[in-house]
C-alpha cells in the first residue's frame, strides 16, 4: 500500500496537473481543491499589489499570478509571503517590454505591504546633537527608522501610486520623469512619499552607514540644502540613534 | 504574571458560550461598541507580525474579550514534517496575546516543498494516525500547551481510508493527548459531500473530547457543498449542533463568518441562537 508521503505527493501533482493520477474519490471534485490554491495565492498576491491590479486589470492580473506561481509556488503556511519574488519575477518576465515599469511599482507596493506590519523605533530629536562639537558633525554616523526602504526607478512610480489609489482611476503619463522616494511605516499607518533626487541621495547615503559629510558630498549638497537635509531626516522621525564614527571620539 | 496580567488584562478561560471569529472589518465596531459575546477567536497566521493595524486591534480588543487562536498553516498532517519556522512564529504569538485556546486542524497542506495553503484532507489510516498525533505532539511541546485538533470539510475522500473520519479523530486525540474542536458544518459538508452519516460522526467522538465546536455557513455549488463560512448556519447544521451539545455538554461555540461578512449585529445575533440553545441544555439539565 503506498505510504502517506506517496499518497499526499500524488494529491499534489494532482493538484497540479489534473491528468494525474490520484486515489481520491469522487476524483471530479479535485478541481475544488485546484480551483482554492490558485484562488488563495491570486487573493492574497491582489491584497500586496492593489495599485498594480488596478493598472493592468484583473485578467492581466490573474495570468501574472498563475505564471508567477507556475515559478514561484507558495513556501510557507503563511500567505503573507507569496508576494516576496514578485517583483523580481516581473523584472525578468517583462524585461524590455512596455511593461517593464510594473517591477518597479511591485518593488514599491512590497515595500509597502512590509511597512504596514513592521514597528516603529521611537526617534531621537535634532536635541541629540547639542553634545557633538561642530568640528564633529562631518563625522555622524545615523541609525534610520529599520522600516525604511528606499526606492529609485525610471518611471513616474509614486506618482502613478498615489493616483491609483482608487479603483479606475486614469492612466499616468508613463513619459513623466522618473521618481525616487521613501516607504515607511508611521505608528498611525504607512508613508508612501517622494523625494527630491538630492535629499534621495542624501538619506540613501545615510542610510548605507555613510557619515554625515559623507553624505552630503555624495548628494551634492551645498550648505543651505544640508540645513534642510538634517533638518527634514530629524523633522520625519527618521533619525532614531546617532554616533560618531569610530576614530572621531565624543566631545 | 503574566505580560497581559502586568498591564491589567485577565487572560481568562473561554466561557462555555458563544463567541466570534474576529474579522478585521469589525475591528473598531468590536472594540467601540463591545457587544455581548462570550469571547472571540482570531486567525494565529493573521496576527504574526510585530506591528501594524491587524496586531493594535487583536491588543485593544483583547484587552476586553477572553482570546482564542485558531491555526490555518501549521499542516500537522503533512509527511514531510512540521515548519519549524511558522511553529516558532506561532509560538510567539501565543506568548504575545495570551490566549486561553489554541486549536489547529487534521489536515495537510504541503507537500514536496510545495504550500497549498489550503486544509487538506488526510487518508484515515494507523500510519496517519501515528503521524498526526506525533505531530500534534511536537507542536503540542514546543507551544507549551494541548491543541484542539478539528475536522475539515472534504470534497474527496482517499481510497486508501480504512477507518472512519471520527474514530481516526479519536485515536489522534488518546494517542498525543489534545482535544478536538468538533466543526459541525464541516460534518455536514463532508457528510453531504462524500455519502456519510453526520449523526453517526458525532456519537462516534468520545465524550470528553471535544473542547469547542465551530459553527458556519456553506454554499450549494451543484451537487457539492462548499465550506465558504458565507452565511447564516442552516437549519440541519443547527439541528446537528443540538444534537452535538447534547452528547457533549455546553462547551465554547464559535460562529465563523469569513467571506460576504456581514455587519457585526448579524454575527452577533448568531452567536445569540447557539446560546440560546445552550440555555435550553443547561435548562434541561438542572
Amino acid at each position: 500500500m503506498a505510504s502517506l508521503r506517496e499518497l499526499q505527493a500524488s494529491f499534489a501533482a494532482a493538484l497540479r496537473d489534473e491528468s494525474a493520477a490520484c486515489a481520491v474519490l469522487p476524483r471530479e471534485n479535485l478541481s475544488i481543491y485546484r480551483n482554492n490554491a490558485a484562488i488563495s495565492f491570486r487573493n492574497s498576491l491582489a491584497l500586496s499589489f492593489p495599485v498594480l491590479r488596478r493598472r493592468v486589470g484583473d485578467d492581466c492580473f490573474r495570468q501574472l499570478a498563475m505564471r508567477y506561481r507556475q515559478h514561484h509556488p507558495s513556501r510557507s503556511g503563511d500567505l503573507h509571503w507569496v508576494g516576496k519574488g514578485f517583483a523580481a519575477f516581473l523584472a525578468e518576465d517583462l524585461q524590455g517590454s512596455e511593461y517593464a515599469w510594473l517591477a518597479d511599482l511591485a518593488r514599491l507596493e512590497w515595500s509597502r505591504e512590509q511597512a504596514a506590519v513592521a514597528t516603529t523605533r521611537a526617534a531621537i530629536s535634532v536635541d541629540a546633537l547639542a553634545r557633538f562639537g561642530p568640528e564633529q558633525l562631518e563625522h555622524l554616523v545615523f541609525s534610520l527608522q529599520p522600516s525604511l526602504e528606499l526606492h529609485a526607478s525610471d518611471f513616474p512610480i509614486f506618482t502613478i501610486w498615489a493616483a491609483n489609489q482608487v479603483e479606475n482611476a486614469p492612466p499616468v503619463d508613463q513619459s513623466l520623469p522618473g521618481e525616487c522616494g521613501l516607504v515607511r511605516a508611521r505608528i498611525d499607518g504607512v508613508e508612501v512619499r517622494p523625494l527630491s533626487p538630492g535629499v534621495f541621495s542624501y538619506i540613501s547615503a545615510l542610510a548605507a552607514g555613510a557619515p554625515l559629510g559623507e553624505a552630503v558630498a555624495i548628494a551634492g549638497l551645498d550648505q543651505s540644502a544640508l540645513v534642510h537635509a538634517l533638518g527634514f531626516v530629524f523633522q520625519e522621525a527618521l533619525i532614531c540613534a546617532v554616533t560618531l564614527k569610530v576614530g572621531h571620539s565624543a566631545h | 504574571m503574566s505580560r497581559l496580567e502586568s498591564r491589567g488584562v485577565r487572560p481568562g478561560p473561554i466561557p462555555a458560550c458563544a463567541g466570534i471569529g474576529l474579522r478585521s472589518i469589525h475591528h473598531d465596531a468590536l472594540v467601540n461598541e463591545r457587544p455581548a459575546v462570550g469571547w472571540i477567536e482570531a486567525h494565529t497566521e493573521n496576527y504574526f507580525h510585530e506591528g501594524g493595524a491587524a496586531v493594535r486591534a487583536l491588543e485593544r480588543a483583547r484587552a476586553i474579550y477572553p482570546l482564542s487562536l485558531h491555526g490555518v498553516g501549521l499542516s500537522l498532517g503533512s509527511a514531510d514534517g512540521v515548519d519549524r519556522e511558522h511553529l516558532a512564529r506561532v509560538k510567539h504569538a501565543i506568548t504575545r496575546f495570551e490566549p486561553a485556546l489554541v486549536s489547529e486542524h487534521a489536515c495537510w497542506g504541503h507537500s514536496g516543498g510545495e504550500f497549498f495553503n489550503d486544509l487538506l484532507p488526510l487518508p484515515y489510516t494507523e500510519e496517519a494516525v501515528e503521524l498526526l498525533a506525533h505531530q500534534v505532539g511536537v507542536a503540542q511541546d514546543a507551544l507549551g500547551t494541548r491543541l484542539l485538533i478539528e475536522n475539515v470539510s472534504a470534497y474527496v475522500a482517499f481510497e486508501h481510508s480504512h477507518l472512519h473520519e471520527w474514530e481516526f479523530l479519536a485515536a489522534v486525540a488518546d494517542l498525543s493527548g489534545c482535544g478536538l474542536l468538533l466543526d459541525v458544518n464541516n460534518v455536514y459538508v463532508s457528510s453531504r459531500n462524500l455519502g456519510l452519516d453526520a449523526r453517526a460522526f458525532i456519537e462516534g467522538l468520545p465524550v470528553g473530547s471535544v473542547g469547542e465546536i465551530h459553527l458556519a455557513g456553506h454554499t450549494r455549488n451543484g451537487a457539492v457543498l462548499i465550506d465558504d463560512h458565507g452565511s447564516h448556519v442552516c437549519d440541519e447544521v443547527w439541528q446537528l449542533y443540538r444534537h452535538a451539545i447534547a452528547r457533549f455538554g455546553a462547551v465554547p461555540t464559535l460562529i465563523e463568518w469569513d467571506t460576504n461578512i456581514p455587519a457585526l449585529a448579524t454575527l452577533v445575533a448568531e452567536s445569540q441562537r447557539a446560546d440560546r440553545m445552550l440555555g435550553e441544555l443547561r435548562g434541561l439539565a438542572a
